[in-house]
Order: structure tokens, then sequence, then C-alpha cells
């Protein structure tokens, strides 16, 4: 083995990739600023939707006698109520004619109606009501929520009022047996454990994800594409061993997985650091805990990248490796998403030999704070063992004589 | 004529049930620019890949000599220069970089990979194109560059496959002067076309190879004389007479593969 040539393929494959923009913007940017977008960004966006929305004046019609109690519910929430007489056959909640007013969008446009009934009751007050509203339309259902709070704050009152009549209070009456205090106070993990244990939750498979995705395109370019554009008879020519070509393909790749899903990593702890800010508590991992999570995105990246680079070796065009290892994905997602479900606790070491569980598995534990020793020894050297295996795979592969061929 | 630097024994190479060589016999030696001239499948390109070790011969054997000792055609590599028939360059890298990255993995230095390519790029007229991206560049442009790639480690043999096909002929002109500049100057290269006047041109010597197998092996004047024909054109045509063959080198292609695409092709898909 030659290092120095190693560098050399490594080398250049990384400048081939960099200077693809694609290729950066999809293996680096991407991952770098998913996490923050989905946790940032688009809870940003949705307020600010959210805020445009309330900023509308909407139109309400009520259609039945309006009481006093709820119209001053109605006061604050920016709505024009107009008051018409109940003229209604069926149900409340049959629109009949006024389907069309609600749809129609012509003349002075109603976005929803309140009716109103009262009805004959024992009780002090009783009454039937329905909102009639356009789902499809956004201010329409916007009106609906507008008007409907009004309605549930009056019904709230409405109801204290007849407790209050028969000296009783709300809670007396609908919460006899409640719990006392805060829930989460009585939860003794800190808020760390549970940020922590909420990362272990999905960190396991977004490394699975994006290490056998990430990993597909750069491995198909290096394989394939090169045997399909030409590059790989030429480069085969030179005195450098074909393992040492691989390996330094090998390398390039793994770089830019381990790159892309660090970033993706790291965008995930731009975004908690962010929400910290807003209140929530930064999640404990100690530093072994780190460490062994690194280890174990490496190795299982050492892995998948072998696989990935071997399986396109045996493809005579992108268009069949690309066909292999899209579905080829699945194989490494089904264990992680299955192994997210197995009970850490009295778990039997078994599972830490199993390939891909064990290192999920081992990223689980890492992130909940559990170190035992028989577990980490068997997945260090399991996984160590599956990594050399497909490495030695990968390195069959590329020995192929047909390697110069391709369909093109 | 210099001794021999590559010694080709009754090779035969077949691809499934496809033979693309059959029992070849033939040495290369030391200062010559040798032609290998046949139709299209004919096992030129074979041929090519077993003088530079990416295929292994079925039986038989080839071996490099250097410094008069047989050496494995592996370890003959840093001695070879190839030039594909695909030139196989990348098309994110400068004409330069293109050639800086094989003389690495050739294990030269950078700045004599540049003194030989500046050398020979202005006598390609390409100097000036040297640190241009090769994405764009025309047959001509990348012929150039892969024929400066493979002269960068100061090979004693160039393997040339179909140097000058898809060339203008200005861009032909000046391959084929180069070609001639470094067998005059005691360089060996073997060059495979299906261009016999430029064969007849440039080459000391022509193997004949048809149907996988060598038909007539001297320079061209002998050719011509022992067909007793007027030019190399007739003298070919004398000696290649049998119809030829349909067949290539096979893809080597899975079972499962082959049985799908079979049952999905009319006929069965084979080559009748």
């Amino acid at each position: 083995m030659h290092l120095s040539r190693i560098l050399v393929v490594a080398k250049k494959e990384l400048i081939d990739f960099i200077r693809d923009w694609r290729t950066v913007l999809a293996m680096i940017l991407v991952p770098l600023m998913i996490f923050p977008a989905i946790f940032i960004a688009l809870p940003l966006f949705l307020q600010g939707e959210a805020a445009e929305l309330s900023a509308y004046e909407l139109t309400v019609e009520v259609q039945g006698d309006l009481p006093d109690d709820l119209s001053i519910h109605f006061e604050g929430r920016n709505l024009i109520i107009i008051e018409t007489d109940l003229l209604v056959d069926g149900t409340l909640s049959d629109p009949g004619t006024d389907a069309a007013r609600l749809n129609s969008g012509e003349g002075e446009h109603i976005h929803a109606i309140l009716r109103l009934q009262e009805t004959d009751s024992n009780a002090s007050q009783s009454w039937n009501y329905a909102i009639l509203s356009d789902s499809t339309d956004e201010l329409s259902l916007e009106a609906k929520t507008r008007t409907l709070d009004a309605v549930l704050t009056w019904e709230r009152e409405v109801i204290n009022a007849t407790l209050a009549e028969n000296n009783l209070t709300y809670s007396e009456a609908w919460d006899p047996i409640h719990w006392d205090g805060d829930q989460a106070d009585a939860d003794v993990a800190s808020g760390g454990d549970l940020a922590a244990m909420g990362l272990a939750m999905f960190i396991p498979l977004v490394v699975a994800m994006w290490t056998t995705t990430a990993a597909i395109q750069p491995s198909i370019d290096l394989t394939a594409g090169e045997r399909e554009r030409g590059t790989m008879e030429a480069l085969l020519c030179t005195p450098t061993a074909r393992s040492d070509l691989l390996f330094g393909k090998w390398l390039a790749v793994a770089t830019v997985a381990c790159v892309s899903v660090l970033g993706q990593m790291a965008g995930l702890l731009f975004a908690v650091n962010f929400l910290i800010g807003g209140g929530l508590e930064a999640p404990s991992i100690s530093t072994t805990g780190v460490l062994l999570l690194l280890l174990s995105v490496i190795l299982f990246a050492i892995f998948v990248v072998a696989i990935e680079l071997a399986v396109a070796v045996r493809a005579h065009s992108v268009r069949e490796a690309g066909s292999i290892l899209g579905p080829m994905v699945l194989v490494f997602i089904g264990p992680t998403l299955f192994a997210q479900f197995v009970n850490l606790q009295g778990i039997e070491s078994w599972w830490f030999v199993l390939p891909v569980f064990n290192i999920t598995l081992a990223m689980r534990e890492a992130l909940m704070g559990i170190y035992d020793p028989v577990h980490i020894l068997l997945w260090i050297s399991t996984s160590l063992a599956y990594a050399i295996g497909a490495i030695w795979w990968a390195s069959k592969q590329f020995n192929r004589e047909d390697l110069v061929e391709s369909l093109s | 004529m210099g001794e021999a630097l590559l010694k080709v024994s009754d090779v035969t190479k077949s691809f499934a049930e496809v033979t693309a060589l059959s029992t070849v016999t033939v040495d290369f030696n030391a200062g010559e620019v040798v032609g290998l001239v046949g139709g299209n499948g004919a096992g030129k390109t074979t041929l090519l890949r077993l003088l530079c070790g990416l295929y292994q011969p079925s039986s038989g054997s080839v071996q490099g000599v250097v410094d008069e000792k047989p050496v494995d055609i592996h370890r003959m590599r840093e001695h070879v220069g190839v030039v594909p028939e695909a030139t196989g360059l990348y098309a994110r890298l400068t004409a330069w970089e293109n050639i800086r990255y094989h003389s690495r993995l050739n294990g030269i230095d950078d700045d004599l990979a540049w003194t030989r390519t500046e050398r020979f790029a202005k006598l390609l007229n390409f100097d000036h194109d040297l640190h241009r991206s090769t994405r764009g560049f025309s047959r001509g442009m990348r012929q150039k560059t892969a024929l400066l790639r493979a002269l960068s480690h100061g090979p004693k043999i160039l393997l040339l496959d179909e140097p000058t096909g898809g060339l203008d002929v200005t861009s032909a002109r000046m391959v084929r002067k180069l070609v001639r500049k470094l067998g005059d100057e005691g360089g060996t290269v073997i060059y495979s076309t299906h261009n016999l006047a430029e064969a007849q041109q440039v080459c000391d010597r022509i193997v004949i190879i048809h149907n996988g197998t060598i038909r007539a092996d001297g320079p061209p004047q002998d050719l011509i004389s022992s067909t007793d024909t007027e030019d190399l054109e007739e003298a070919y045509v004398a000696l290649t007479e049998d119809v030829a063959r349909t067949d290539s080198p096979a893809e080597d292609e899975g079972r499962i593969a082959r049985a799908w695409r079979r049952l999905l092709t009319r006929g069965g898909g084979s080559v009748e």
C-alpha cells in the first residue's frame, strides 16, 4: 500500500467534488441547513403567516339573537359582526342556501356564519349553535376559529354561572380528582436527560439515512461514472495499484459522507442551541458519549461507503448503479428504524453483533449515557470486522477485469 | 532495431463464449513505431489492453523486458504511456491538472512532468491551452491532452488506441508528426488504427490483425511485395479475404440480467 498515491487519488476526487457546485449544495449546504430550516425557519415562517392572518378584519354573520354575554367576547377579535334573523328548516349545521353565500365571494363577503338558537331547558341558559365556514378558504377558517373561541369562552362562563347557582365550582364539577402541581416537576429525569433521550430517538436515523444517501452519488460517480466517461481505463493503466486507487476513492467518498453527516449534526446542534435560548434545556451528553457517537458514525461510514463503492463498481453504467443503490438504502434504514424500538433495559448482547443494528443501538446508548463495556467491545469489534469485510469485497470488485468496459 | 520490450507468446483471450484473440505471438522492439491494423472487432484494443496489463491472457503470456530482464506486465506499467480510445479526461480539471494527476500516480515530480509536458505541448501547438478546463475541449484538444498525459512520465513505450479517430486533418497530422518524431528519437510506439494510409506513413512495421489472429507482420513494403500487390490497401484485402466476424467481446453480463434481457428481447437477444 502506497499512502502518498492514496492521498493523490483522494485529493483529486475531493477537488473534483468541490468544483461541482451541485455536489457542494447537496452534500454540505443542504445537510447543514436542514435542521435549522425545520426547527427554526419553519416555525418562524408559520408564526409570520399566523400573524398575517390575524391582522385581517373578517366578517361574521350572526343568525338569531346575539346575547350580550356573547357579544362582548367578539370584541378585540378583529371581527365585523352582522346580525340577521335565523331562518333554518333543518339542523343548524345544514348550510342550505347559505352555502352559496359563503362560497361565492360576491358582494359583501361573509367569511363565516354563526347560527344561534336558544332551547328550552331547566337550566338557566341553553343554546344550540353551528358555525358555517369553508374549510378550503383560509380566511373562512380563521373566522370560524375566532368565532368558536368566543363561543367557547362564553360557554365556560355559562357553565360557571349555572354551577354557582347550585353552589358548585368548576373544578368540583368537572375535575374532582386532579393532579396537584406540574406533572413535569414529578419527573426525576433532568431536562438535559430528556433532551438527550429525544436526540437518541432520531440521531441514529439521521446518521443512517444521511450516510447511506450521501455516499450514493459520489460512489457512483467515482466508479460507474468513471467507467461510463472512459476515465477508468486511463486510470487503471497507471502503475498505481488498484487497491491504492480504491482506497483513495473510498477515502474521498467517506470524507464527503462524514462531512455531510457532521454538517447535519452541526445544524441540529445549532437548532437545539437556538431552541435552548427559547427555554429548552441543553442535552446532557458526556465527553465519552460524544466520542463513542463519533466513533460509531465513522465506523458506519466506513462500512456503508465500502459496500456502496463495491456495488457501484459492479455496475456497468451510472443508471444501473443508481437503480441498485437507490433501493439498497432501505437495507440500512430498515434495521435502524427497527432498532429504535428495541428496549435498552436488559437488552441481550447479541443485538450488538448484528450489522447496522449494532451501530444504531450503540448511538442510542452513547446518547443515553449507558456505557456497558461488553456492548462497547462487541459493537466496535463487529463493526470493524464488517467494515474490513466490506472493504475487502470492494477491493475484490475493483480488481475485476471488465472494469475498463462500459455499456456506453 | 533494438531489443524486445514486450513479448506476447501464444496468447489467447476469451470473453465468455467469444474468443477475441487466438494464439497470438508477437514481439515489440525498442525504437519501433508499430501499427496494429485491423477492422472493427479485429482484436486490436484487446491486444493493447493485454499489453498494459488491463486484461489477463486466457492462455499464453505477456511479458515486459527491462534491462534485458523479463518483468511482470504490471511492473512494466511505469515504462508505458497509454492513450485509450476514449481519452478519459476529467472535465472539472484543467488539461495540466489531468496530466499532473497521472504523472503523480506514476510517481513523477511535478516540475519534471511540467518540463516534459511543456516541451511536447509546444510541438502540438497546445502550450497555451494547458491551464484551460477540459470541459468543452474539442476532440483534437482532448486527444492532445491525453497524449501529453501519456508522455509526462517519460515512458519507454507509448500505446495509442486509434489516436487520430475523429480528429480533423490538422490535428491528425500533428499527432502523426509527433508519433514519427518520437520514433525518430528512438521511442517505441504501438499504434492501433484502421487507417492504412496513416499506418504506412507513420509506422516502421505493421501487424495486421483479423478475426483475432495475426495475418501479417513486417515493414509496409514487405507486406506489399509478399502479397504481390500494388499498395498496402490491396495487401490488406489479400491478407484478410475471409469475412470479418460479427461477434465482439461481450460484456460480462450476470446470469439473472442475461436471462431477463433474453426474456424481454425478440428472438432471445442472442447474436445469430
